[in-house]
């Protein structure tokens, strides 16, 4: 099977290759996907920016509502401490980064890449009308449409649509079990790979299919660390419509894909080592797979992680000091290794969750689900510091017990679809945002 | 009126589909004893009596509810010190998790089993429509005994008239605390239920006010769960509720809903949203879809509505007249029917005559799949169609269908599934209630992590499961047709693909997959097999 000279779909389609050699993986039926299919890739001769040498986003989704308050956390506040008698964290051990705000001990990773210039902090990010349904949230989210609307595309597929049309569908790659929601497309994007498995051991390499993603293979035989909570979000609404294609036309195109883009991972990643040592947790691997595509030349433009488990009603303190343990040591080692690579100036990383938590801490020594909450935005581009405003934690401030948002997270998404990935907004979000000053 | 097949243009190909869409598939003996029929004794035998035959429930049914055997160690707690209560909390918590999610695995591993036994197949097929349709999500309902109740009320009510089956969803139990139905109230109305009931059950958006739905929620207040229905803790540990009608919740006021007002209650409000003009568009079209695989286009869709009207709603008769349509069979359309991963490994199962893989590694491939019975993604169920497939799903049909053919000795790999989970629901570990001593400490742990001896258990328990045997395909191809490929393809053709056309080029590489040696063995008989299973034109029907 000669496969490696078809780097991409788009070289394929544009050379016409149909080989002997190709004849097994590819047969003939396939003509008519590929006469579906030309149309698009004759736009790809005067082919834009990918992720070779353009601006790369990350995203990386916290499942099960994060709890903002006990991230980035105020200092000096009575009404905080009132809020959580037990669960507060103790005044001495945060992190200081400004006089009245500081990061969770377990975060020293990002207070270093704060005090580096790589991190900038977006407070009280919401939007109107919060829905506390893990579901219904991750979708608003999701399809950054106003939450009492749907949309069965997501943003970052609107973003494939509007600006990556004729791009193989590893332009967006999903290190998941399901491809976000935030991938569904007009024209389907976006592929899965299931990343090496943390510290867990390496797979024999398997036989018979002649699709399986045998390099990243893990048997897990340890407890699945992903945590019930981030199975508990909804997987994405399908693909949209196909105008012309034919189920089975899509499903060749599928096929196709997988193995195109199995090969542009396997020859991108082979190409490239990581720079500085990453966790061995499975975010700290994905992380680093994900430096690795990038530095070996993967022409994605999205990738998007996800950490789950934040769901935490009960017995919140040893559990969210983990998570956020986990998240911290794993993005300061990607930002290490990228500004090692010298890609750190073309790759943003967002972290985002379906909403904060409650203000007041529940009977179970845990929290339950709130609104607004504090982001994350790192890379060279970013310029550091605090954005947005502390909500007031007080009472009378407060929403049904959560704070209230200050910034629309359309408007984080709309600054980085303007100053980082080059496109403008209003088509994607469909509608016009404000934009943060987060780049300098 | 849908126009009837004619009995001349009845043969094997239409029989194969029908036998693959109406349930999930079969044998070539089953195609051929269809295709011997009429087209609609051929729908008649596939859909059985109107009434469901009797069946085994899951044995967890027989146990006490979770909540109860954990009484007496509840009543301990009141004496313990706050540290040991909160620890004995989370055990009960965690040892209820355990149970759940073991009892949902039985419940999903005998679901299955109903789907694989040919004569319920298409009773079970539209159970697992129905089930999509109304979506509902062990995630919130937590209690695997509601979801297998709710699964027995699409069953029962699957063949009947339309508007008793949508009154039977409202009121059922599982279906109540899922859209929050149980907490509707005449001072704080909840309209969860009364949205959904309009948007994805009965109507489509755009068929109804925001005031419609506000005027149903109130409509809806008293239609609730027994007598633990607000304690979300009491459910969660098992407690048995029952639909009840609580007078002192409902709102007597008068309503307004569609433009008629009343003092209406939930009976009124379904009656009233299924004689909107959009209501037989809606469910016709989604079953027609289900069961085509596209869209019915508009004139198709005026003539189901016809139909679906002079019938009165009843389904079982609908579905005998979609079958015997015509346009279900057109040929163009043959391959845009894409398998659910419930389908797909049913079918997959029956064709290659193998019992089905043991409930955990059958509810773990489907979940890989994208379908977690019991945990449908949200209340819009799954999309179905062209959504089942990506390049991680695809790139896994093809794996599963080689572990499924050739065996699973040797096989490392098996992504995230999760030890403890095999553990809990093999039995092996965890699944003691927690103790509380007399000097107040909490003496068994369960749920969620396992000692070192638990541990090698587990793994044997795994690799257990994990050891299928090849398929056993000496009875697929005769001595004859081991001797030449085509005829091989001929016979396994009939049995994989079945009503589908295999293009020269691809029957072509099917038979270069059996290799050269003749007579062909067993291996590489199932190495053509693997051949087809592993082609976009498997995943369709």
């Amino acid at each position: 099977m000669n496969i490696d000279i078809l780097k991409t779909r788009r070289e394929f389609l544009r050379t016409g290759l149909l080989g002997g050699s190709l004849c097994w993986t590819l047969p003939a039926f396939l003509s008519r996907t590929m006469q579906t299919l030309h149309a698009q890739a004759d736009g790809s001769l005067i082919q834009g920016v990918t992720g070779r040498d353009g601006n790369i986003l990350v995203v990386l989704q916290l499942a099960g509502g994060n709890d903002g308050l006990n991230t980035v956390i105020p200092l000096g506040n009575d009404e905080y401490r009132k809020a959580r008698p037990t669960l507060g964290i103790p005044e001495g051990s945060i992190l200081k980064i400004d006089p009245a705000t500081g990061l969770h001990p377990s975060l020293s990773g990002l207070a270093s890449a704060y005090q580096d210039g790589h991190l900038a902090i977006v407070q009280g990010v919401g939007y109107p009308n919060p829905n506390r349904s893990h579901f219904r949230s991750t979708e608003i989210w999701a399809t950054a449409v106003d939450s009492d609307k749907s949309s069965t595309t997501g943003w970052i597929g609107r973003y494939f649509d509007n600006a990556c049309s004729g791009s193989d569908a590893s332009v967006g790659v999903a290190m998941a079990s399901q491809l976000p929601q935030a991938f569904s497309a007009s024209t389907p994007k976006g592929v899965l790979y299931q990343g090496g498995g943390g510290s867990k051991k390496k797979a024999s390499k398997k036989h018979g299919s002649n699709l399986s993603d045998s390099d990243s293979s893990t048997m897990s035989m340890e407890e699945d660390d992903a945590g019930e909570a981030g199975g508990s979000i909804g997987m994405l609404n399908g693909p949209g419509n196909l105008g012309k294609m034919s189920a089975l036309d899509f499903l060749e195109r599928t096929e196709m894909d997988a193995k195109v883009s199995q090969q542009e991972i396997s020859n991108a990643s082979a190409k490239a080592k990581n720079l500085v040592p990453f966790p061995s947790s499975r975010l700290g691997q994905n992380f680093a797979m994900v430096s690795r595509l990038i530095a070996g030349g993967m022409p994605t433009r999205i990738y998007y992680l996800s950490l789950g488990g934040f769901d935490t009603h009960t017995q919140q303190a040893g559990a969210h000091e983990r998570l956020l343990k986990e998240m911290g040591d794993a993005v300061s080692a990607f930002l290490a290794d990228l500004n090692a690579q010298g890609n750190l100036g073309r790759v943003t990383l967002m972290t985002f969750s379906e909403f904060g938590r409650r203000v007041k801490e529940n009977a179970s020594g845990g929290t339950d689900h709130g609104a607004a909450a504090p982001l994350f935005l790192a890379g060279g581009g970013i310029k550091a510091g605090l954005l947005g405003q502390m909500p007031s934690l007080a009472p009378n401030n407060l929403f049904d017990g959560d704070v209230k948002y200050n910034t629309d997270f359309r408007s984080v998404y709309a600054t980085i679809l303007e100053k980082h990935l080059g496109v403008k907004p209003e088509p994607i979000l469909k509608n016009s945002f404000p934009l943060i000053h987060a780049y300098g | 009126m849908l126009s009837t097949l004619a009995a001349s243009d009845w043969d094997r190909v239409k029989a194969g589909l029908l036998l693959q869409r109406a349930g999930f598939g079969g044998t070539p003996d089953e195609v051929d004893a269809l295709a011997s029929l009429s087209p609609a004794e051929a729908a008649e035998s596939l859909l059985g009596l109107t009434k469901a035959p009797p069946l085994d429930p899951p044995s967890f049914l027989q146990e006490q509810p979770i909540g109860e055997s954990l009484k007496n160690e509840r009543d301990k707690m009141k004496s313990l010190s706050e540290q040991a209560k909160a620890e004995a909390k989370k055990q009960m918590f965690q040892y209820a998790r355990a149970n759940q999610g073991r009892q949902l695995t039985e419940l999903r591993g005998w679901w299955l089993k109903q789907m694989a036994e040919p004569p319920r197949a298409a009773r079970e097929k539209l159970t697992l429509f129905l089930h999509g349709h109304f979506a509902t999500s062990f995630e919130k309902v937590r209690s695997p005994y509601l979801l297998y109740q709710q699964n027995n009320l699409f069953r029962e009510k699957a063949y009947g008239p339309w508007s008793e089956l949508v009154l039977g969803v409202a009121q059922d139990p599982a279906m109540l605390i899922y859209l929050d139905g149980a907490q509707n109230r005449a001072e704080s109305p909840n309209e969860n239920f009364a949205r959904e009931l309009f948007e994805l059950f009965t109507l489509g958006e755009g068929n109804y006010t925001e005031k419609d739905i506000q005027e149903s929620a109130r409509a809806f207040t008293g239609w609730s769960v027994g007598t633990s229905a607000d304690k979300k803790a009491g459910l969660q540990l098992g407690s048995r509720p029952v639909f009840k009608n609580v007078p002192k919740w409902h709102d007597p006021k008068s309503k307004t809903i569609f433009g008629a007002s009343g003092n209406f209650d939930g009976t009124d409000v379904i009656r009233l949203a299924l004689s909107q003009p959009a209501a037989p568009r809606w469910i016709t079209q989604k079953l027609w879809r289900f069961y085509a695989g596209w869209p019915a286009p508009e004139p198709l869709l005026q003539e189901l509505v016809k139909e679906w009207q002079s019938l009165k709603g009843q389904i079982r008769p609908f579905l005998m007249a979609i079958w015997t349509n015509p346009n279900f069979y057109d040929p163009v359309r043959a391959a845009d029917r894409v398998k659910s991963p419930t389908e797909w490994l049913v079918g997959l199962c029956r064709q290659i005559g193998r019992p089905l893989p043991a409930p955990a590694l059958s509810a773990h491939i489907l979940n890989q799949l994208g379908q977690n019975l019991f945990e449908p993604p949200n209340v819009k169920g799954w999309d179905g169609g062209i959504a089942w497939i990506n390049t991680a799903t695809m790139s896994r049909r093809y794996e599963y269908g080689s572990w499924l053919v050739d065996g699973t000795q040797g096989i490392q790999k098996l992504n995230s599934l999760n030890l403890v989970r095999v553990a809990i629901e093999s039995g092996v570990a965890g699944m003691s209630p927690p103790e509380i001593s007399p000097e107040g400490t909490v003496l068994s742990r369960s749920g969620k992590e396992l000692d070192p001896a638990e541990k090698s258990v587990a793994k044997e328990k795994l690799k257990e499961l994990l050891s299928l045997p090849p398929a056993p395909v000496d009875g697929l191809a005769t001595a004859e047709q081991r001797q030449n490929a085509e005829k091989l393809l001929a016979a396994l053709a009939v049995r994989f693909l079945p009503g589908e056309t295999i293009p020269r080029d691809l029957g072509q590489r099917f038979q270069q997959a059996a290799g050269e040696s003749i007579p062909f063995t067993d291996a590489s008989v199932r190495k053509m097999i693997l051949s087809m299973i592993q082609s976009p034109l498997y995943q369709v029907t």
